[in-house]
C-alpha cells in the first residue's frame, strides 16, 4: 500500500550570521490515509518546522536543504508556488500554532471563511456563508450568526483557534497538519472539537499530524506517534506501546515531568540540564549530555534500533530490550 | 477572609464589549433596526486574593478568563464594579500608587505573539522595563538578561534574535522572562506553559513555586491544563459564561465539586494510561454570552436542570466552609 504522505530525510536550515541552524536534520515519517499521527517533543526541536516544510512555507533565510516529500506520490519539494498553493487548503490544510497565521486582523471572521470557501469551490456566497455558519457551530462558537459578523480580535484565544481549526476542515482535505491546535481549548470545548476531527477521519479518511505537548489527548487520538529532539527523530512507534514502555531516556524523561506524577504542590520531575542550541550540536547524541544512560559510544551517532515490529529508537542503551538480534 | 485585607479584591466587576455597527448596519440602525448586541464576557464576579495565594481561574473556552485577567493587569477599563489592591480602591490611586501597582501586577499574556514587538531583539524585550524602571543598572543588563533567559530554559546565546526567529514556546518563555524581569509581586498568568514541552513546563512551574517561596509572590493562574491548576494552586475559581460558578479550595474541589459544570469539566479530562477515546459533545445549546439564557447560565446542559433553574439565576453561596457555588441543588437537600 502507498502511503499518503512520505517524508525521507528532511532538512530545514536557517542560515544565519551566527551559522546554519538545524532546525530539521534529517526526519522521516510516513502517514497512510485515516491515519492520525502524534508528533511530540521538546519545545524548538523542529516539530512546526518540519510543518512548515511539506507544505512548502518555509521563509528566508530558512531553507529545505535536503530530503523529500511526497504527497499522494508527488514531490512536494520540487512543486512549484503556484501548485503548492492549489493544494493549501483543499487536500492539505494547517493547523497553525499561532491562528492569526490563519487569520487577518483586518477582516471579519465571515469575509475570511467565506473566502476560503470561494477559493477552492464554486458555489454560492450564501452558500458558502451557510457552510462557515455550520463550521463554527460545528466547533462550539455559539451564536454564529452574530458572531461571523466579529473580527478576530475579539474573539478569546480558543475562539480563535477553533476559527482556525473551522477553516482547515472546511474542504474535508485529505491530509490536516495540526499545531497545537487544542492548546486553548477548555476539556468540555476539546471534547466537541475532537469528535468533530474524528468524525472527519472516520467518515472521509483525512489523515492527520497532530503536533501536541498534551501526551493525553495524544494517547486518546493518535494511531501512532513519534518523539522528536533537536531536529530529528529519536523514537517511533504505536502510541499506547510507547507511553506504556517509553524506549528513549529523552521519551521517559517527558513522562516523569507531567504534574500527575508528582505530588501536589511538591517539585516537578524535569530533565535535568538545557535543551542543545541547534546551532552547535555535539556529534554523537544530541540528548548525551542530560542522559542518566549515558556511555562512551553516545559521542558518535546513535543507531536507529528496532524495539518491535513497529517501533524504532535512535539510541545505544534503548530502555527497553531490541529485537529480531 | 479573616484579618488583614486582601491583597487583591474584585467587587461585582463587570466588562461588556460593544461591536461599532460599519457602515451599512449604520444605514439600518438610523431605519429602526436593533444596535449590535452587547457581548458580556465578564459578569458580577467577586473574587479575594490573599498575598502569597495561588489562585486558579479555569472555565470555558470564550466565558471570560482572559477579560477578567486584563482587567487585574489593567489593561482593560471595567464597566462597572470595583478593584481594590492593598486595601485602596484603584480609582482613589495616588499617581505613585499607581505608578507601583503597574509594576507589581504583571501579566503573562495568552498569545506570546501578539504581545511581543516583532521589531524589538530579545535583549530588549527583557531588559528594558526594569532598566526605565530603575531595578538593575543598564551596565549590568547583558548579565541579568541572560539569568532571565537561563531561569525559562532559553539559551543567552539568542539574546539577540527577534521573535519571529523562535519557535512557539520559545516565544512563550520570552514572554515569561519579560514579566519577571520587573520583580512583580503579583502574577497575572494567562495560559502561560500551555506552548511548553512537560518538561520545560515542570522547569517554570518550579520557578514559579520558588518565586511564591521566596519571594512571597502572588498567582491569578489561567490555565486549561488541570492537572497543572491541581498541582500550583492552592484555590481554584471557576467560571461559565461570564460568571463565578464555583470557588474553594483546591483538594476539596478536586475531590468533590460541587457545581455540575465543575463536575463536567473535571469528569472529561483525558489522562495519561487511559488509551484510545472516542470523545463527543456536551450535550444542550452552548449559550452565548450575547443573549445569555435566563436562570442559571448552565442549564441548557446541565443534566440536573429543573423547573427552577429555567427562571432563576442561582446566587453565589457558601456551600460548605471555604467554599462557594451557585446551583439551585444546594437548595434542595
Ligand atoms: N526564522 C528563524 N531563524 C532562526 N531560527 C529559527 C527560525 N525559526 C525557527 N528557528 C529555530 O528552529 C528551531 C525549531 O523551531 P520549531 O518552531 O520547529 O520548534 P517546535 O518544535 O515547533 O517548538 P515549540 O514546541 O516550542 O513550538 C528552534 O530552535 C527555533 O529557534
Ligand atoms: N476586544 C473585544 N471585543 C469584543 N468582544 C471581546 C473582546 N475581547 C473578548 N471578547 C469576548 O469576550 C468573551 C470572553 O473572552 P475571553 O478572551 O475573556 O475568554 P477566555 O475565557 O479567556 O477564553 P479562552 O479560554 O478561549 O482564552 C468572548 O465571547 C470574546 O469573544
Ligand atoms: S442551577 Fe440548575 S441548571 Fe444550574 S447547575 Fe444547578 S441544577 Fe444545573
Ligand atoms: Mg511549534
Ligand atoms: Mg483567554
Amino acid at each position: 500500500m502507498t502511503a499518503l504522505l512520505e517524508v525521507t530525510g528532511l532538512k530545514t536550515h536557517f542560515l544565519t550570521r551566527a551559522g546554519a541552524v538545524r532546525a530539521v536534520d534529517g526526519v522521516d515519517l510516513t502517514l497512510r490515509a485515516g491515519e492520525v499521527l502524534g508528533l511530540v517533543g521538546e519545545s524548538g526541536s523542529g516539530k512546526s518546522v518540519t510543518s512548515f516544510s511539506i507544505l512548502g512555507l518555509v521563509d528566508p533565510p530558512g531553507k529545505v536543504v535536503g530530503g523529500s516529500v511526497r504527497f499522494k506520490g508527488e514531490d512536494l519539494i520540487q512543486a512549484s508556488p503556484e501548485r503548492l498553493r492549489q493544494l493549501r487548503g483543499r487536500d492539505i490544510a494547517m493547523i497553525f500554532q499561532d491562528p492569526m497565521l490563519t487569520l487577518t486582523p483586518v477582516l471579519r471572521i465571515e469575509t475570511q471563511m467565506v473566502e476560503t470557501v470561494l477559493a477552492h469551490e464554486r458555489t454560492s456566497y450564501a452558500g458558502a456563508r451557510e457552510r462557515a455558519l455550520d463550521m463554527l457551530a460545528r466547533v462550539g462558537i455559539p451564536a454564529p450568526q452574530e458572531r461571523i459578523r466579529a473580527y478576530p480580535h475579539q474573539f478569546s484565544g480558543g475562539m480563535r483557534q477553533r476559527v482556525a481549526i473551522a477553516i482547515a476542515m472546511l474542504h474535508g482535505p485529505s491530509l490536516i497538519l495540526a499545531d497545537e491546535p487544542t492548546t486553548a481549548l477548555d476539556v468540555t470545548i476539546q471534547g466537541q472539537v475532537l469528535s468533530e476531527m474524528q468524525r472527519l477521519v472516520a467518515e472521509t479518511g483525512t489523515a492527520m499530524i497532530w503536533v501536541s505537548h498534551d501526551l493525553a489527548v495524544v494517547e486518546a487520538i493518535a494511531d501512532r506517534i513519534i518523539v522528536m529532539y533537536a531536529g530529528r527523530v529519536v523514537e517511533e512507534g504505536p502510541v499506547a506501546e510507547v507511553i506504556a514502555r517509553p524506549g528513549h531516556p529523552y521519551t521517559r524523561g517527558l513522562l516523569d515531568s507531567t504534574p500527575s506524577a508528582a505530588t501536589p504542590g511538591g517539585r516537578l520531575r524535569q530533565i535535568p540540564g538545557m535543551a542543545p542550541s541547534v546551532l552547535n550540536l555535539p556529534p554523537g547524541c544530541p540528548f548525551a549530555p542530560r542522559c542518566a544512560h549515558v556511555r562512551p559510544e553516545c559521542s558518535t551517532p546513535p543507531p536507529v534500533r528496532r524495539l518491535g515490529p513497529e517501533r524504532t529508537v535512535r539510541c545505544f542503551a534503548p530502555l527497553i530490550p531490541e529485537v529480531g538480534q | 477572609m479573616t484579618g488583614q485585607p486582601a491583597l487583591l479584591d474584585l467587587r461585582a466587576v463587570s466588562k461588556h464589549f460593544t461591536r461599532k455597527p460599519d457602515f451599512a448596519e449604520r444605514l439600518a440602525i438610523r431605519l429602526g433596526a436593533p444596535e449590535p448586541p452587547v457581548v458580556r464576557a465578564v459578569e458580577d464576579v467577586s473574587l479575594e486574593v490573599a498575598e502569597g495565594q495561588a489562585v486558579g481561574l479555569v472555565g470555558e473556552s470564550g466565558c471570560g478568563k482572559s477579560t477578567l485577567g486584563r482587567i487585574v493587569a489593567g489593561v482593560h477599563a471595567r464597566t462597572s464594579g470595583q478593584l481594590w489592591y492593598r486595601g485602596r480602591e484603584d480609582r482613589a490611586f495616588t499617581a505613585e500608587e499607581a505608578r507601583r501597582t503597574q509594576i507589581e501586577i504583571q501579566m503573562i499574556f495568552q498569545d506570546p505573539m501578539n504581545s511581543l514587538n516583532p521589531r524589538m531583539r530579545v535583549a530588549d524585550i527583557i531588559g528594558e522595563a526594569p532598566v526605565v524602571h530603575g531595578l538593575f543598572p543598564s551596565r549590568e543588563r547583558v548579565q541579568r538578561v541572560g539569568a532571565l533567559m537561563r531561569e525559562v530554559g532559553l539559551d543567552p546565546a539568542y539574546a539577540r534574535r527577534f521573535p519571529h526567529q523562535f519557535s512557539g514556546g520559545q516565544r512563550q518563555r520570552i514572554g515569561i522572562a519579560r514579566a519577571l524581569a520587573v520583580e512583580p509581586r503579583f502574577l497575572v498568568c494567562d495560559e502561560s506553559v500551555a506552548a511548553l514541552d512537560v518538561s520545560i513546563q515542570a522547569q517554570v512551574l518550579n520557578l514559579f513555586m520558588d518565586l511564591r517561596e521566596r519571594r512571597g509572590l502572588t498567582y491569578l493562574f489561567i490555565s486549561h491544563d488541570l492537572g497543572v491548576v491541581r498541582h500550583l494552586t492552592d484555590r481554584v475559581a471557576i467560571m461559565y459564561l461570564g460568571r463565578l460558578v464555583e470557588d474553594g479550595p483546591t483538594r476539596e474541589i478536586f475531590a468533590g465539586p460541587n457545581h455540575p459544570y465543575t463536575r463536567a469539566l473535571l469528569a472529561g479530562a483525558p489522562r495519561i494510561g487511559r488509551g484510545r477515546q472516542t470523545f463527543t459533545a456536551l450535550k444542550g445549546e452552548l449559550p452565548s454570552p450575547i443573549n445569555p439564557p435566563p436562570g442559571c447560565p448552565f442549564h441548557t446542559r446541565c443534566p440536573h436542570v429543573f423547573a427552577r433553574c429555567r427562571s432563576e439565576m442561582p446566587r453565589l453561596r457558601p456551600v460548605a466552609s471555604g467554599r462557594l457555588s451557585a446551583c439551585h441543588l444546594n437548595d434542595q437537600a
